[in-house]
């Protein structure tokens, strides 16, 4: 298997707005990206346009305001997701293919169930809910994340343990949280922790750089097995030097810090 | 009321009433003009007479609601366009792809990049959330309709004082609640459409107090070979309305526009402000831009002012033939919508294509796939009328030129006094380190995080350079923002807002300058070529012989340094009639927003000091023009010389400097303005976090207080290696001194006892518009 044989469905519908840059940074690492709207899956798309999900070998959940998200963010998306598709979702997820969800992306696979998903897969009702930030408003900002999976997730093998990576956020809703008050605990043991958001030389990140007030500075999570992986930040928007805010300060590669992101799963599944 | 008399309603199954102006005597064609709110005057009004006893026949509510609209100084320019004939139309360039809703230049090879800025400003003052959203909606659509992928929104605003305490005249809002309205309204309308908020501008001023200004300005891109145009193609096409359902929002909003506010223009007019959709927005744009590029349409143009009745007669006129429109057929938000209702109805998110009859099943589809509502409406005919139909009944039959050209003035104007060096009033001032701290912390230089943090600067992955630049999370301003327009190529898209305001109120002629040298030297600060501008002008009521002449010297100084530099301004937009209840206009605000090109933008600069121990070069001459200065105004001085702009000057200094950041000699750079030299060092020092010592004797002997402050045009403060110190000046020639160091962790200036550490301005520039709107700094 080549790298551009590997298929990517970045799933779209209106207010998804991210999805240009998210086919981009599959491009970029040579897969085969396509953006898909939900209705070619739905089969109610011209004939010549429908397309089956199992078809791709990634999914790909982009960022953005899916159908406004004028409710709890990402509900709708999920809702319209699992009435199209529910069953090819759950069978995407049980054959163990990546799924990737990147900001409204990461609420939309919590909204679906298939995050946390503690010592499961998919769950039938949502058992976190991504809150409104601290600070009330939406915020733009570069954010500091350490990866602190321990090898589980199959986004991040090709970066170091403990790597302090810039990605940007660009969120209103972004405060992970859940009723069950050993949630931090479990997603630890099962190694469901991906990257958690850390102050410059490892400080504990006072805000802004926990730019939400999220629980245990928790940025982005994994599933059990470890093929879901969602995240606030938006390693698609890091692919070079150049879209990193302070590049102009110095650097010493021209690759960014979402690329990592990207090449993980593409050379899991390369073998 | 006497005209009643000529108003019958037809015999037909829906609201339509023909009026026999052919019988109407004067004072009757003004009460027409007033209770159907077309805002004519009399002389229009009896042209309008004229015209139908030509027809002879009574027209229609829905004919005269057209004309109200198309006569509109909004829609028509009426006042402005002579003097915009005179002074800037005139600027040619090879590289200019098109005029038309924006403009379009050449990008490169295989691309253009499309440029517009517009106001929104009287239906900001009454309804800031929604103004400022639809506004953002409108400016879309223009780019959109040439074809062009948006990449890029900003936003430059101004208000009162965020603090002001004084008396609102009656009618207005506070300043505090329409900034955070309007800068909520550009957050969740921009954010949800996905197009990065990258540069914008506050300018805060009493003035601005009774009629605030909400302008925003869009960059887009286009293959070359997809550019559209913006008129039908010809007679026998179909013409299809996309978007979003006509409502009764939005109805009379040109009028509104060209009329001043007045203290119950909530009550007349809240009508008049449309409700934004941006999820309607957003799927609309990817299927405009999709049935163009598969090249299935056209013309395409975008229903702003004027709704349907302008986007019609304008795309049937320009493309040389008629319309036939059967008017029923546009879908409703609400049933029971009047005809006339239906035709001037300014409802959001719409859009119109012409197309061969053989592509309509083809679009059709596209727009479907997409959930976004299109329907053919009408054919374009040979005929250069337009005629509306309702289930057969003919409604409307005009003249296409007679309607769509409009009235044209050339109004008598006095040109104002200016600010004059003789009778300058230099104001007594406390110490040197107290004055920086204080400008610092004037609204119009202090931190504009609390509102550019809510704008998503940075969704498409495609911005290289930000509002605000330096270290994570302890940044300072910039000056331009740099796009990535097509990914994985190098070459930069810049833009920067350039506007001063109090100049331009002080001498209008050298503050229409002053714009475009701040927006030229924002562009170079970032190492981008200045290529193009489009400008918002925005001015108070032209049939005021004082405004008119403001406007005119304003437009004077643009059209003479732009044509100076040969940088076209292929698109703008005029905003008059900007007064508030009781008469009080805005400061006259030509709003410029500068494109410039950078072939690699791996070579842009930002105004962070970068490393301790490294020279500072002051770029330009500083010169006695101390007139509608920060620090006047803060202190009470009087009078003086506003900084003029000599054209020679910024092209040469910006093309020594462009070649010194081309070969990688500059480390950080920076513009003069508000403050000055002061000011502007300090805030390389706060978004570097690296302090400086100052020695200005180089400077000449202007005296130290007009070395800090003065704010002449033209100017840049550059740190450069001291490696690199002697091929740096040697390419900047006279044009560079030398005017200290990087190093420490204070501002030193022995020769004004200047001693702040980088900290007391980080503060003091940071704290002041958090403290006043809430919320938690960085």
């Amino acid at each position: 298997m080549k790298p551009e044989d590997i298929k990517v469905c970045v799933l779209r519908i209106e207010g998804t707005n991210c999805e240009d840059e998210m086919a981009e940074a599959f491009r970029m690492v040579g897969a085969t990206p396509e953006k898909v709207h939900l209705k070619q899956l739905a089969k109610l798309s011209p004939s010549d346009t429908r397309r089956n999900l199992e078809d791709y070998d990634i999914l790909a959940l982009p960022g953005g305001f899916s159908a406004g998200d004028y409710v709890r963010a990402g509900a709708i998306f999920a809702a319209r997701i699992k009435a199209a598709v529910g069953h090819e979702i759950k069978a995407f997820d049980e054959s163990d293919k990546p799924m990737l969800g990147v900001c409204n992306g990461f609420q939309v696979l919590v909204e679906l169930g298939l995050l946390p998903a503690i010592e499961t897969t998919m769950t039938s009702v949502p058992t976190a809910a991504l809150y409104n930030n601290d600070s009330g408003r939406f915020e733009c900002r570069p954010t500091l994340l350490r990866n602190d999976n321990r090898r589980n997730c199959t986004f991040t093998s090709d970066i170091p343990r403990k790597k302090v990576l810039m990605f940007p956020s660009a969120h209103g809703e972004g405060k992970l949280m859940s009723m069950d008050a050993d949630f931090v605990w479990k997603l630890e043991d099962n190694d469901q922790i991906v990257f958690r958001y850390t102050g410059e030389d490892g400080e504990e990140p006072e805000y802004p750089w926990n730019p939400n007030g999220s629980v245990s500075d928790i940025a982005g999570i994994c599933n059990s097995s470890g093929n879901v992986l969602g995240l606030m930040p938006h390693p698609e928007r890091a692919m070079t030097r150049f879209t990193h805010p302070d590049w102009t300060r110095g650097y010493d590669t021209e690759e960014g810090d979402g690329r990592a992101v990207f090449t993980s799963v593409i050379n899991n599944l390369l073998g | 009321m006497a005209a009643h008399r000529l108003m019958k309603a037809r015999d037909v199954p829906f609201p339509l009433v023909d009026i026999d102006i052919l019988d109407a005597a004067d004072e009757e064609l003004m009460q027409i003009s007033s209770d159907m709110g077309l805002n004519l005057s009399l002389d229009e009004m009896k042209t309008v007479r004229e015209y139908f006893k030509a027809e002879g026949r009574t027209s229609t509510d829905v004919e005269l609601q057209a004309i109200g609209q198309a006569w509109s100084e909004h829609c028509c320019y009426k006042s402005s366009k002579p003097i915009l004939k005179e002074f800037v139309f005139s600027i040619a360039r090879s590289d200019i792809l098109s005029k038309g809703d924006a403009g379009v230049m050449v990008f490169d090879d295989e691309y253009g990049y499309a440029l517009r800025i517009e106001s929104h400003n009287h239906p900001s003052a009454i309804e800031p959330y929604g103004g400022a959203a639809t506004g953002i909606g409108g400016i879309l659509r223009d780019v959109i309709c040439m074809g062009a992928q948006p990449i890029g929104l900003a936003d430059p605003l101004c208000f009162g004082p965020l603090d002001y305490d004084g008396e609102l005249p009656p009618g207005t809002k506070h300043p505090r609640y329409l900034a955070n309205g309007v800068v909520s309204g550009i957050r969740d309308y921009g954010n949800r459409v996905g197009i990065p908020t990258i540069t914008g501008g506050f300018f805060f001023d009493e003035r601005y107090v009774g009629n605030c200004l909400v302008n925003v300005a869009c960059l887009g891109i286009v293959k070359r070979e997809d550019l559209a145009v913006n008129h039908a193609g010809g007679p026998g096409e179909v013409m299809i309305l996309l978007g979003g359902r006509t409502g009764r929002d939005g109805i009379h909003g040109v009028n509104f526009a060209s009329a001043d506010l007045t203290s119950t223009s909530e009550e007349d007019s809240r009508g008049a402000v449309q409700l934004g959709d941006p999820i309607t927005k957003e799927p609309l744009m990817h299927a405009c831009l999709e049935v163009n590029s598969q090249h299935l349409i056209t013309g395409m143009k975008d229903l702003g002012g004027g709704g349907l009745s302008c986007v019609v007669d304008e795309m049937a006129l320009d493309g040389g033939c008629g319309a036939d429109i059967e008017l029923e057929k546009v879908p409703l938000k609400e049933e029971g919508l009047a005809p006339w209702e239906i035709w001037v109805s300014e409802s959001q998110e719409r859009m119109m294509v012409t197309a061969k009859p053989e592509n309509v099943t083809k679009i059709l589809e596209i727009f479907d796939s997409w959930d976004v509502l299109a329907t053919p409406i009408g054919t374009t005919t040979e005929v250069p009328r337009t005629r509306l139909f309702w289930g057969g009944e003919v409604i409307f039959d005009m003249d296409l030129k007679f309607l769509t050209v409009g009235p044209v003035y050339n109004r008598p104007y006095v040109l104002p006094e200016v600010s004059s060096k003789e009778k300058e009033v230099f104001p007594d001032l406390p110490s040197d380190n107290e004055v920086i701290l204080t400008l610092l912390s004037d609204l119009n230089v202090a931190s504009k995080e609390w509102a550019i943090r809510q704008y998503d600067h940075e969704v498409r992955a495609s911005t290289i350079v930000r509002p605000m630049v330096g270290r994570l999370n302890r940044t300072g301003p910039g000056d331009a923002s740099v796009l990535m327009p097509v990914p994985g190529r190098y070459k930069g898209l810049a833009a920067a807002i350039g506007c001063n305001p109090w100049f331009t109120a002080a001498d209008p002629y050298k503050g229409g300058k002053a714009a475009i040298d701040e927006a030229c030297r924002n562009l170079v600060a970032v190492g981008a070529r200045p290529n193009a501008l489009t400008d918002c002008l925005n001015f108070g009521n032209p049939e005021k012989p004082e405004r008119l002449g403001e406007f005119r010297e304003a437009v004077r100084g643009i059209g003479e340094l732009a044509s100076a530099l040969r940088i076209p301004i292929p698109s703008g937009n005029v905003s008059l009639y900007n007064e508030a209840p009781g008469g009080v206009f805005i400061l006259p605000t030509p709003m410029v927003m500068g494109c410039g090109l950078i072939d690699d933008f791996r070579k842009s600069v930002t105004a962070d000091i970068k490393e301790e121990g490294n020279l500072l070069f002051l770029i330009g001459e500083t010169k006695d023009e101390m007139g509608a200065s920060l620090l006047f105004r803060k202190y009470g001085g009087r009078e003086g010389a506003v900084p003029d702009v000599d054209a020679k000057a910024l092209r040469t200094l910006s093309e020594r400097l462009l070649d010194a950041m081309n070969g990688r000699l500059v480390r950080s750079c920076h513009d003069c303005s508000d403050g000055g030299l002061a000011v502007a060092t300090a805030e390389m020092c706060i978004s570097g976090g690296i302090g400086a010592r100052l020695d200005l004797s180089g400077m000449g002997d202007i005296g130290i207080l007009r070395k800090l402050y003065s704010e002449s045009n033209t100017r840049w403060i550059a740190e450069v290696r001291e490696s690199d110190a002697e091929q740096f000046s040697s390419l900047l020639g006279n044009g560079a001194v030398c005017i200290g160091r990087t190093g420490g962790d204070s501002l030193l200036i022995p020769e004004a006892s200047v001693d702040l550490s980088v900290g007391d301005l980080r503060k003091a520039w940071s704290d002041p518009i958090w403290k006043i709107m809430g919320g938690v700094k960085e």
